[in-house]
């Protein structure tokens, strides 16, 4: 029996496929992956010992914001949830509101840019241009609540620090109602159109079982058919309230994903939709007292999956510990396992439908 | 509200393992917290997959110069973590290499001190 040919073949730290710092090692035989190692450290900012060194406990958030261009909101809202727990007072429902409203629209725009590149890894560059063109709708209304079409600084510690006008609420309808019949036609596409399915369908599968063993989160997870979503699991924000529902697959593989993706979307429009027509009257800011004593643990449902802030504090301006686990950085061990088996040529399209952020990563 | 179980460097693995069913607990992380300039406490932080913010932290408080067993075997993923304590706070995992975060040159174990 001949021996096995072992090719070592390396994917990043800069690949066409995901412009973002991540290398992947992967010992190939022939062209089917046998084994993966990963390296993850390339923009490693320090940023949890700045939060505890740096920057007083209020001024957090906006660092924070800075770790993810695209999650921001999420990361903000995670850390100031933590410290509201340890603070006198209560946060305006309104204010509840419009977290959810920016969370919501920056999960739509975050999938839509997942989506497109996915469509880029197949080859299909018309539909990658065509999602990216239709994002810009959730990047005008988002840069007209904030200020800015991403990395905005709208949380602040007691609730947010913009309210929404008459003009903005008739734009968000406007902008979601043109997206929703976009998203039906990417699901059109998405699961008719020959090329797409040749590339996606049973390929880079993720197991309900692996994804049990491997904490699988976010869509990865619930392509996967494992019921996870951090939106069910708290109670910080009323999505009771606005129509949550959790969407499953079944299948784990990249068409999987891309469908709870975009059925992900249409629950976030409509989501969106109903914050906006039921919007409470009220204040948008309350003042809070005190310093964080205390230790909390709060989680949001990024884009990817999970976030998780822990803080401990001791009644002073400046915290003892900052400690964020991110969505990405929590599934790679889930992703070296899909890897393995796979072929090597599908492995900038399993990569893209993770949805990595490295930015997130390696805070 | 967190559910915090104190546990022994010895014991750890037993108390994860008699704990952890994986269609019901959901692994988030490995923490450290500097208690002062010897002591570490280190973390295993769990939820309960459709609960309302069910949280298990099962803690240790550790020294510089201990070695933290490996929960790889009950846990894969837990593998990333480890090695994120490893770099952050230079203290040892049971077969968890050095070098995810952090090069040779970089400022090393940047958590692992107190104050600021």
């Amino acid at each position: 029996m001949a021996n096995k040919k072992i090719i070592n073949i390396p994917l990043g730290s800069q690949h066409i496929s995901l412009l973002e710092p991540v290398k992947f090692k992967f010992a190939c035989e022939n062209e089917k992956i046998t084994e993966v190692d990963s390296d993850v450290g390339f923009v490693h900012r320090g940023i949890e010992k700045a939060c505890t060194t740096k920057f007083k406990f209020d001024a957090v958030p906006y660092v924070v914001a800075r770790i993810c261009g695209l999650c921001a909101i999420t990361h903000s809202l995670c850390y100031t949830t933590a410290v509201e727990n340890l603070l006198e007072g209560e946060v305006p429902l309104k204010a509840k509101y419009l977290r959810i409203l920016l969370v919501e629209l920056d999960r739509i725009h975050s999938h839509m840019l997942c989506l497109s590149h996915t469509a880029e890894n197949a080859g299909f560059e018309a539909m990658f241009m065509q999602i990216m063109g239709d994002r810009e709708y959730v990047m005008d209304l988002q840069e007209k609540i904030t200020g800015n079409r991403i990395q905005f600084d709208y949380v602040s510690i007691g609730g947010v620090n913009r309210d929404i006008t008459s003009e903005i609420i008739k734009d968000i309808k406007t902008n979601l109602k043109i997206i929703k019949a976009k998203v039906d036609e990417y699901i059109y596409e998405f699961t008719n159109n020959w090329s797409l399915s040749l590339k996606f369908q049973d390929i880079g599968t993720l197991s309900l079982d692996e994804a049990y063993d491997y904490n699988a989160i976010g869509p990865l997870a619930r392509a996967a058919g494992l019921k996870t979503d951090v939106r069910s699991e708290t109670n910080y924000l009323p999505y009771d309230e606005v129509g949550y529902k959790m969407q499953l697959g079944n299948t784990g593989d990249i068409h999987g994903r891309n469908i709870v993706r975009l059925n992900e979307i249409l629950n976030s429009i409509q989501m969106c939709e109903n914050i906006v027509d039921g919007l409470p009257d009220g204040e948008i800011f309350t003042k809070l007292k005190g310093k964080p004593n205390g230790e909390s643990l709060v989680r949001l449902e990024a884009p990817r999956g999970e976030l998780m802030y822990y803080i401990k504090g001791d009644g002073k301006p400046f915290l003892n510990r900052v400690r964020i686990k991110t969505p990405t950085f929590a599934c790679i061990p889930a992703f070296m396992e899909v890897f393995k088996g796979s072929n090597y040529a599908d492995a900038p399209a399993i990569l893209a439908s993770f949805d990595p952020c490295m930015s997130c990563t390696a805070k | 509200m967190i559910n915090k179980i104190k546990t022994t460097l010895e014991r750890v693995v037993e108390d994860i393992n008699n704990f952890y069913i994986k269609e019901k607990h959901h692994f988030l992380t490995l923490n450290g917290l500097k208690l002062d300039e010897e002591t570490t406490q280190i973390q295993w932080i769990f939820s309960q997959y459709g609960e309302i913010d069910n949280i298990t932290m099962f803690y240790v408080d550790v020294k510089q110069y201990e070695v933290i067993p490996s929960v790889v075997k009950i846990l894969p993923s837990a593998i990333i973590s480890q090695r994120e304590i490893v770099d952050m706070f230079g203290i040892d995992v049971e077969g968890s290499d050095k070098g995810l975060y952090l090069d040779e040159d970089s400022e090393q174990m940047p958590l692992g001190s107190c104050g600021i």
